[in-house]
C-alpha cells in the first residue's frame, strides 16, 4: 500500500471545519472520514498482482548503443489498472526512464518501451517489476513488486574496428608483394598459372610446361608459380584477467583494452586465413573460444568477453604452457595479453616464458600508462620532481621487463589504450611478413 | 529477440494475510515478555514506597518497623499527607493525646501552617527539620549539619526517655540551640530547653556550651559539645521536640542498641500517633491564566493535525517503490598509483640521490639516443658524445650527469631542470 500527495492534501484540508466549527472533536471525525475514503479506494483500486508480464528484449547490444525495452502488460484481473509502473533495471544499464504511467482496462493489453543505453559492458539485468495502482479517487494504491527478470549482455564495444581496413590492405600488399617478388620463408605454393607479360621469369616451372601443351594450337605456353603468404597458421590469444588487469589507464581497465587488441587481432587473422583461439585466464578459464571460423568468430568472442571482469587474484603464469598446449601442439603465435610493469610482478611470467618460445612465436602485449611518461617531463615544483623520479623508474622497470622478455625471445608490443590494438596488429603483420608464424 | 514468458509470477510483496502472520509472531513474543515482566513484579513484590522514613516503607531506610511496633503496644498511629486529615485524625483523638510528627523535608509547610499544627496538639515532634519549621515552632533551634551513620550517642540528660535508651546511633542530622532574639524572648518568656544526645564534635569551637543557650538550659545538658541530635522545647503546656537522630527510627537500625527504646519513648508518650507527611496538597496553587487558557480551542487539535499531516507526509515520501536493484561495482584502481605511492616515499623519506639517479638513468638513456649511440654504449662514451654535441665542458657535463650530489631539495630542483634543459639543447643539436 502507498499512499498520495493527494492524501496528504486531503488530511490537511481538514484544519477549515477544524477552525470554521472550532470543535476539537472535528478532528477526530475528520480522520474517520479521510480513513473511510482511503478504505473505499483502496478497495476499488484494480489489483496489480492480477497483471501478467512478458518481456521483448534483445539478447545482445553493443556498449554505447542504445537498444529498446519492450514490457508487455496484459490486465488478467476484473478491474482497471491505473497508475505507474517501474522496470528494475540496473543503474549501469542506463534506462533513460524507469518509471511509466500505465492504464490498462480489464483484459486489455499495453507495451512499455524502456531505452536502455548500457554504460558497463557484461550482463545487465532487471530484476523485477513494481506496480502502484491507484482507486479511482487517487489517494491510495496498492503495490506490488513481481519478479519478471530480464537480462541483456552488453559487449565489447570493439572501437578499434576502424583500423581494420587500413591493416586489411597492408596484408593484401603483402599477399600481392609476395606473389610476384618474394619466395622463401613466409611463402608457400598456391597455384600454377599461365605467363602472363610482366611475371618474374625465374618463377617458370619448366617441367609443368614440359606437360603441358595447348591441344588446339600445340604451341607451348608457359607455365608459372604463384606464391602467397602461408595461411592456416594458429594464433592462441591468453587474456591476462588477474588483478593488474583491473588497473584502470585512462578510465578504461587494462582488460577492456586487451580485449580490444584481441578483437583486432582476430579479425585480422581470421581474414588472413589463419585459426584463432581465445583464453582468458587467471586461476582458472574464464572464457574459451576454440574452433570458431569466418564472421561466427568474432560474435563468439565478443559473447564470450562480454561477461568477464578482472579478479583480484594473481595470475597463474605457471599453467599457461599448459593450456596453450591443450589448444594446440603445432607452433602458433602466442600472444600474452597481459602488463609487463616491476620485475618482481613478472617474475612468473618470466620463468614460462622459455617454455613457450621453445615451440612457439611469443608476443606479450602490455598496456603502457602515457601519464607515466608525462610525469617525467613536469618537473615545476620539489613534489613533481619527486614524482618524475618515480616515473623515470617505472618506466626504466618496464624497460627492463620488456629487455628480459625480448633476450627468453619474446617479442613485447606497448602502447597507450588507443595505439596498442593497431600495433599489435601491425606486430602480426610483421611477423607473418617474415614468416615467422 | 528473445521472448521471456512467465506463465506463473513470483509475487515478492508478500500479501495482507501473510505480513499479519508475521505480525502474530511478533505479537506473541511480545504478551510472552510482558507476562515474564509481570510475573517477575509480582514475585519480587513492588517496593513501592523506597522513600527514606516513610511510615508504610518495608524498605530498609524505611520506618515500618516502628510504626508496627507501636501499634501493638495499643498507640493508635494515623498516616497522613495533608493538613486537611492531619486536622480530621486530630479532632478525633483530642489534642492532649496526640502527638503530631512531621517530616517535611521539602518545606512545604507555611509559617501558618505550621503554626496552626502546633495549635492540634500540645505534643509536636519535627523529625529533621528544615530552617523554616525550626524558626516557627522551636525559635532557639538552628541546623548544625548531618552526622554520619557510624556515630554512636550516649544519653546524657535527664529526660526519662534518653535516659532508657542508653545509646543510641547517631545518624542525621545534628542542631545546635543559639540565643533567641530579644523580640521572641519576650513573647515567650517560660520556654524550657532541654538538648541531649550530644554529638561532641563541636566543629565550630564549641568554646562553652551552657551560657551559649540564651535561654535557660535545662540542668541536665552536660555535654562535651554543642551539637545535639534530640531538642525538646516545652512552651507551658506545649512541648516540640526536634529529632534528628533519624537513623534510630529506620528499619534498618531499630533493632540496635537503645534505638527502639528511644522511638517508641519519644513517639508513644501519648495515645496516639499522627505521622504526618507533608505532600502536594498542602501547597496553595494560585497562578496567572496558562496559555492553553488564553489561546482558542482549536489550536491544540490544529497543532495535533499539523502533526498528522507530517507524518502522512513522510509516509507519502517514505514508501519505497519496489527494492533496490543490486549492482556489483567494478574495482577502480588507477595504475599510476604505485609510481604515485613511490613518488610520495621518496619526497617523505628525502631519498634525493635515489631520485636523482632514477632521473639520471632515464636522462642517460635518453641522450644515448639522441646521440645515435648503441644500448652498449658506457656512460663515460655517452658523456664524452654529450659534452662533444653540445658544446659544453666535459667536466660540467660529468658532473651533472654522474658526480654531483644534491644535499638540499632545492639543489635537486636545479640538477632536475639542468638535466632538462641538457637533454633539449642535445635534441636541439641533432
Amino acid at each position: 500500500m502507498a499512499v498520495s500527495g493527494w492524501f496528504v492534501a486531503l488530511v490537511a484540508l481538514g484544519v477549515v471545519p477544524l477552525i470554521v466549527l472550532d470543535q476539537p472533536v472535528v478532528l477526530v471525525a475528520w480522520l474517520i472520514l479521510v480513513i473511510l475514503l482511503t478504505t473505499l479506494d483502496l478497495v476499488l483500486a484494480g489489483t496489480p498482482r492480477g497483471l501478467r508480464f512478458t518481456r521483448e528484449l534483445p539478447a545482445r547490444v553493443r556498449l554505447g548503443e542504445s537498444v529498446a525495452s519492450r514490457l508487455l502488460i496484459s490486465n488478467a484481473g476484473s478491474r482497471r489498472v491505473s497508475g505507474i509502473v517501474r522496470d528494475a533495471w540496473q543503474p549501469s544499464a542506463g534506462a533513460v526512464a524507469t518509471r511509466h504511467p500505465l492504464s490498462i482496462p480489464a483484459g486489455e493489453r499495453r507495451t512499455i518501451t524502456t531505452t536502455l543505453v548500457p554504460f558497463r559492458r557484461g550482463e545487465r539485468r532487471s530484476a523485477h517489476v513494481t506496480v502502484r495502482s491507484f482507486g479511482p479517487l487517487r489517494l491510495a494504491a496498492r503495490q506490488a513488486t513481481i519478479e519478471v527478470p530480464g537480462s541483456i549482455r552488453v559487449l565489447p564495444p570493439f572501437t578499434s574496428r576502424k583500423h581494420l581496413p587500413s591493416r586489411l590492405a597492408r596484408l593484401r600488399e603483402l599477399d600481392g608483394r609476395t606473389s610476384v617478388m618474394i619466395r622463401g620463408q613466409g611463402t608457400e605454393f598456391d597455384s600454377l598459372r599461365e605467363y602472363v607479360r610482366g611475371d618474374d621469369v625465374r618463377s617458370i616451372d619448366w617441367r609443368a610446361t614440359a606437360r603441358r601443351r595447348d591441344p588446339s594450337s600445340g604451341a607451348p605456353s608457359l607455365v608459372v608459380r604463384t606464391w602467397r603468404p602461408e595461411r592456416d597458421r594458429r594464433v592462441v590469444i591468453v587474456v591476462d584477467s588477474g588483478r593488474t588487469s583491473a588497473a584502470r589507464i585512462d578510465n578504461e581497465p587494462r582488460i577492456d583494452t586487451a580485449f580490444e587488441s584481441a578483437l583486432l587481432l582476430a579479425a585480422l587473422a581470421s581474414r588472413a586465413g589463419d585459426r584463432v583461439d581465445l583464453v582468458i585466464y587467471d586461476r582458472r578459464v574464464r572464457g574459451r573460444v576454440q574452433g570458431a571460423t569466418g564472421a561466427d568468430l568474432l560474435a563468439s568472442l565478443v559473447n564470450t568477453m562480454a561477461p568477464v571482469e578482472p579478479e583480484l587474484l594473481e595470475m597463474d603464469w605457471a599453467a599457461v604452457p599448459g593450456l596453450v598446449r591443450s589448444v594446440t601442439s603445432q607452433h602458433a603465435l602466442v600472444v600474452l595479453a597481459t602488463s609487463v610493469d616491476a620485475p618482481g610482478a613478472a617474475e612468473g611470467l618470466l620463468a614460462v616464458l622459455p617454455q613457450l618460445t621453445r615451440r612457439h612465436t611469443v608476443i606479450v602485449s602490455s598496456v603502457t600508462d602515457p601519464s607515466v611518461v608525462d610525469a617525467t617531463l613536469a618537473r615545476g615544483d620539489r613534489t613533481e620532481v619527486y614524482r618524475a623520479a618515480a616515473a623515470e623508474r617505472a618506466l626504466l622497470d618496464r624497460e627492463r621487463v620488456s629487455a628480459a622478455i625480448r633476450q627468453l625471445g619474446g617479442v613485447v608490443v606497448t602502447g597507450t589504450p588507443a595505439d596498442l590494438p593497431p600495433a599489435l596488429a601491425d606486430a602480426y603483420i610483421a611477423l607473418k611478413a617474415a614468416g615467422q608464424l | 529477440m528473445t521472448e521471456t514468458l512467465a506463465p506463473e509470477q513470483t509475487v515478492l510483496t508478500p500479501t495482507l494475510r501473510k505480513r499479519a502472520r508475521g505480525l502474530v509472531f511478533w505479537a506473541v513474543i511480545a504478551l510472552f515478555a510482558l507476562a515474564i515482566a509481570l510475573i517477575t513484579i509480582g514475585l519480587t513484590g513492588t517496593s513501592q514506597d523506597a522513600v527514606r522514613l516513610s511510615p508504610d516503607s518495608p524498605a530498609p531506610a524505611g520506618a515500618r518497623g516502628v510504626v508496627q511496633v507501636l501499634r501493638s503496644q495499643g498507640v493508635t498511629v494515623a498516616v497522613t499527607s495533608s493538613l486537611a486529615e492531619t486536622r480530621t485524625a486530630a479532632a478525633i483523638s483530642g489534642p492532649e493525646s496526640t502527638t503530631i510528627l512531621v517530616r517535611d523535608t521539602e518545606s512545604l509547610l507555611d509559617g501558618a501552617q505550621l503554626r496552626s499544627l502546633g495549635g492540634l496538639s500540645s505534643n509536636v515532634i519535627l523529625l529533621e527539620p528544615g530552617f523554616r519549621q525550626l524558626n516557627t515552632l522551636a525559635p532557639g533551634v538552628a541546623q548544625a549539619g548531618s552526622l554520619d551513620s557510624d556515630v554512636v550517642l550516649s544519653a546524657d540528660c535527664a529526660l526519662p526517655v534518653v535516659q532508657r535508651a542508653g545509646t543510641v546511633s547517631g545518624g542525621g542530622h545534628g542542631y545546635r540551640l543559639v540565643p533567641a532574639s530579644a523580640d521572641t524572648g519576650s513573647e515567650t518568656p517560660t520556654s524550657i530547653t532541654t538538648a541531649c544526645l550530644s554529638s561532641g564534635d563541636g566543629s565550630d569551637g564549641g568554646t562553652d556550651t551552657g551560657s551559649d543557650s540564651g535561654s535557660e538550659s535545662g540542668g541536665a545538658t552536660a555535654g562535651t559539645g554543642d551539637v545535639y541530635s534530640l531538642v525538646r522545647v516545652v512552651t507551658g503546656e506545649s512541648a516540640v521536640t526536634v529529632l534528628g537522630a533519624s537513623d534510630a527510627l529506620t528499619n534498618e537500625t531499630i533493632v540496635t542498641r537503645g534505638n527502639a527504646a528511644l522511638a517508641l519513648g519519644v513517639l508513644g508518650e501519648r495515645a496516639s500517633l499522627i505521622w504526618y507527611v507533608p505532600s502536594l496538597a498542602d501547597v496553595a496553587a494560585v497562578s496567572p491564566p496558562t496559555l492553553a487558557e488564553l489561546s482558542p480551542d482549536w489550536v491544540v487539535p490544529t497543532a495535533l493535525l499539523v502533526f498528522i499531516v507530517a507524518i502522512a507526509a513522510a509516509f507519502w515520501r517514505g514508501r519505497r517503490f519496489g527494492p533496490l536493484v543490486i549492482e556489483n561495482l567494478p574495482v577502480v584502481v588507477r595504475a599510476s598509483e604505485t609510481m604515485e605511492g613511490r613518488a610520495r616515499l621518496y619526497q617523505r623519506s628525502s631519498a634525493r640521490s635515489r631520485a636523482l639517479d632514477a632521473l639520471r638513468v632515464g636522462a642517460i638513456g635518453r641522450l644515448a639516443t639522441a646521440c645515435g649511440l648503441p644500448r652498449t654504449a658506457s656512460v663515460e662514451e655517452i658523456v664524452q658524445a654529450v659534452a662533444s654535441i653540445s658544446g659544453r665542458p666535459l667536466d660540467q657535463v660529468r658532473t651533472l650527469l654522474l658526480d654531483a650530489r644534491p644535499t638540499s631539495d632545492r639543489e635537486l630542483i636545479r640538477l632536475s631542470d639542468a638535466l632538462l634543459e641538457l637533454e633539449t639543447a642535445v635534441a636541439a643539436q641533432r
